[in-house]
């Protein structure tokens, strides 16, 4: 097992034949992954050609969602349109009740998230994002924009609001022999459609993961409300590294969810407090996430 | 984005919130004219458009009985350094016969990823410092974003603080315009404080924030000519011009940092400030960045007096680490390191391609494997430094 795409997981691209789009269609169909569809309004009708391994793979495009949906039955979809256009492939994709909904860029107003995280949560679907660079569950599913040879099937599930130190963290633990049930961007946004503590009922139930990461960083409060669910519920082996210990107060470090406020809020001093007293392993680095993972012998 | 006072009452105003009349003045030279012209009720406030909080004390707001006085004020007032900002624009309003203070906000909340209204019929203060000294004179009240706000959140506000009933139609009135401009100047904050019940009974903006979602910069033309009037560092500028983030981290620091994610970026600072280093400045380059972007980037972090040692740290999915190397050799051979070192730290795409690109241009730039090994490089290089 793994959670949330695996070998049955039928993809859809929404925005297949955009640039982004056709890069990364491409190379998830050299992973294996199986993606059934894409949408381009305007485009239906069409096949994109793709040469994956020296074979030609053709995926149609349909006008909309819901059209792609009665016909190839798509299980999940993966939205790679501009920020601008993010919502609108979002509420189409809720429309036609695509149970797994993940959004790539960067840059959609908040607002317009936080409208889009309502929307799911009352027709009981998962959103993840804005700003994620999606999931992969090592061996079966990649569905997303990570450079997919640092992975390796295994027990460790990650959750990851920054893609950069999941990469990082991931290519050390592979380096080591330790692989991944499920790699998650949670996503560098101020609301990410699915948050830490709606992902670990997932990892906990989840008999392939023997422990959980979880990498974190200033701002909100998603590491504590996790260290509140994890207290009682989580009773796997949990390591989490929280970034911006360092970084100034009141200002935004990058990411639109990366700020500590001028009076303390968010700091990553509460979030490794709630966490240490939730029994959560800290880890000062990627390389000390591997080093702990070892000690746990998985 | 946190906008002026003169500009958050200009948005308000479009909305049909009442605010003071009022005019700006940024210059001396008919200044007196300008407040004369402008037909004002004395006396005047004259206040400094900073974005700061705390002004008042610091000196930035002042009043004045005649247009002569207030002119007056002005040419004292006008360039003086407020908290670290120039007061290079005064906002001369009517002082308002004040009956009563009280406050309203809606922010972006996102513990409760809602709206969040805030109402308090004690204005006037910091909310913060309100709320530590009278919580129960406080309402925050989230609003269903699919359902938008509704009047009886308001009245529920009101009720919960004891606020004089006979204002609730208005009140009403001000929060739902709140509402609509929230969603869509996408505001993280729009707050009125003190939204002042004047002589005439008349609910009034006094003083006005609002803070803009960066992301939505692009979507509103109206808001985006106010940038270019904000007080900032100019190596922020540039480098949001460039298409990066440039981030002053601590001013006594001697350490630059680079990295093509935020969360690599925050990690490689807390690494290195571990070990005992001061980091000066840090740029994030985003997603995908061109060699003429890394060029344009490691030429602003170069161009920082302070800064003796750079670490460049990719991990590169999206982002090529050819384009990393590229960028970098072009901005050294321009203005070559002058004294200074960069240590380059490069792992994922056409990684093998950047390390020829660097061996071949001869340029001396340490290249280094992995994290733990790339900081402990920075620490001889810096330690190095300072003693020569």
């Amino acid at each position: 097992m793994s959670i949330i795409v695996d070998e049955n997981t039928r993809l859809l691209v929404q925005g297949i034949t955009g640039r982004e789009g056709n890069f990364h269609t491409r190379t998830m169909l050299e992973y294996g992954s199986t993606v059934v569809a894409g949408v381009t309004p305007g485009k239906g009708g069409q096949d994109v050609v793709f040469d994956v391994n020296g074979k030609q793979l053709s995926v149609p495009v349909f006008n909309t969602v819901r059209e792609a949906r009665d016909i190839t039955g798509c299980n999940a979809t993966l939205i790679f349109v501009p920020a601008q256009f993010t919502p609108a492939g979002v509420y189409e994709a809720a429309d036609a009740g695509i149970p797994v909904i993940m959004t790539i860029s960067e840059h959609t107003p908040v607002h317009e998230m936080m409208k889009c995280y309502h929307v799911a949560r009352q027709k009981g679907l998962r959103l993840f994002g804005p700003n994620s660079f999606g999931i992969i569950s090592p061996g079966k599913c990649k569905a997303g924009f990570m450079p997919h040879k640092y992975y390796m099937p295994g027990p460790v599930g990650i959750m990851s609001r920054s893609a950069t130190n999941c990469y990082e963290t991931v290519m050390m633990m592979s380096a080591c022999g330790i692989g991944q049930s499920t790699c998650i961007g949670v996503g560098g946004d101020m609301i990410p459609g699915s948050a830490f503590v709606d992902l670990l009922p997932c990892f906990q139930a989840d008999p392939e993961t023997k422990a959980i990461v979880l990498i974190g960083e200033i701002g909100g409060s998603e590491e504590e409300t996790a260290a509140r669910y994890i207290k009682n519920s989580v009773t796997k082996p949990m390591v989490a590294l929280i970034a911006g210990k360092n970084a100034p107060k009141g200002k935004n470090m990058g990411h639109a969810g990366a700020i500590v406020g001028a009076d303390g809020t968010g700091s990553a001093e509460s979030k490794e407090k709630a966490l240490a007293a939730a029994g959560v392993h800290l880890a000062e680095s990627s390389g000390h996430i591997v080093e702990i993972l070892k000690t746990l012998k998985l | 984005m946190k906008l002026l006072e003169y500009q958050a009452q200009a948005i308000l105003g479009k909305y049909g919130v009442p605010t003071q009349k009022a005019v700006l003045i940024d210059s001396k030279e008919g200044a007196a004219e300008k407040i004369a012209a402008a037909n004002l009720d004395f006396p005047v406030a004259i206040k400094a458009q900073v974005q700061t909080g705390g002004r008042g004390k610091a000196g930035g707001v002042r009043f004045a009985e005649s247009a002569e006085e207030a002119a007056g004020l002005c040419g004292e007032m006008l360039g003086m350094d407020i908290r670290g900002f120039t007061a290079r624009e005064l906002l001369v309003a009517e002082k308002a016969g004040i009956a009563a203070e009280w406050y309203v906000s809606i922010m972006l909340d996102r513990d409760s990823k809602a709206p969040l209204l805030i109402f308090s019929p004690v204005g006037g203060m910091d909310i913060e410092e309100a709320a530590r000294i009278n919580p129960a004179g406080i309402a925050r009240v989230p609003i269903d974003p699919l359902r938008g706000l509704q009047d009886y959140a308001v009245g529920y506000a009101m009720d919960k603080t004891g606020a004089d009933k006979q204002y609730r139609d208005q009140l009403q009135d001000v929060a739902g315009k709140l509402y609509r401009l929230f969603f869509d100047y996408y505001t993280m904050l729009v707050e009125i404080n003190p939204l002042i019940i004047d002589a005439s009974g008349r609910l009034t903006a006094l003083d006005a924030k609002i803070e803009i979602d960066d992301s939505a910069l692009p979507f509103l033309p109206d808001i985006s000519g106010y940038r270019d009037r904000l007080q900032e560092d100019p190596q922020v500028t540039e480098a949001r011009k460039a298409g990066c983030l440039f981030i002053p981290v601590e001013d006594s620091g001697n350490i630059g940092i680079m990295s093509n994610g935020s969360g690599m970026l925050m990690s490689c600072i807390d690494l290195v400030s571990k070990k005992g280093m001061k980091v000066h400045a840090a740029i994030d380059l985003g997603g995908g960045a061109t060699s003429q972007r890394i060029a344009e980037a490691l030429r602003i972090m170069l161009g920082r007096p302070k800064v003796g040692t750079v670490f460049i740290c990719v991990f590169g999915g999206i982002t090529r680490c050819d384009e990393v190397a590229r960028g970098a050799v072009v901005a050294l051979g321009k203005s070559g390191a002058a004294g200074k070192h960069l240590i380059l730290r490069m792992e994922g795409t056409n990684k093998d391609a950047a390390m020829r690109i660097i061996a071949e241009s001869g340029l001396p730039v340490t290249v280094t494997e992995g994290i733990p090994n790339s900081v402990e490089a920075v620490y001889k290089i810096s330690q190095r430094q300072g003693i020569g």
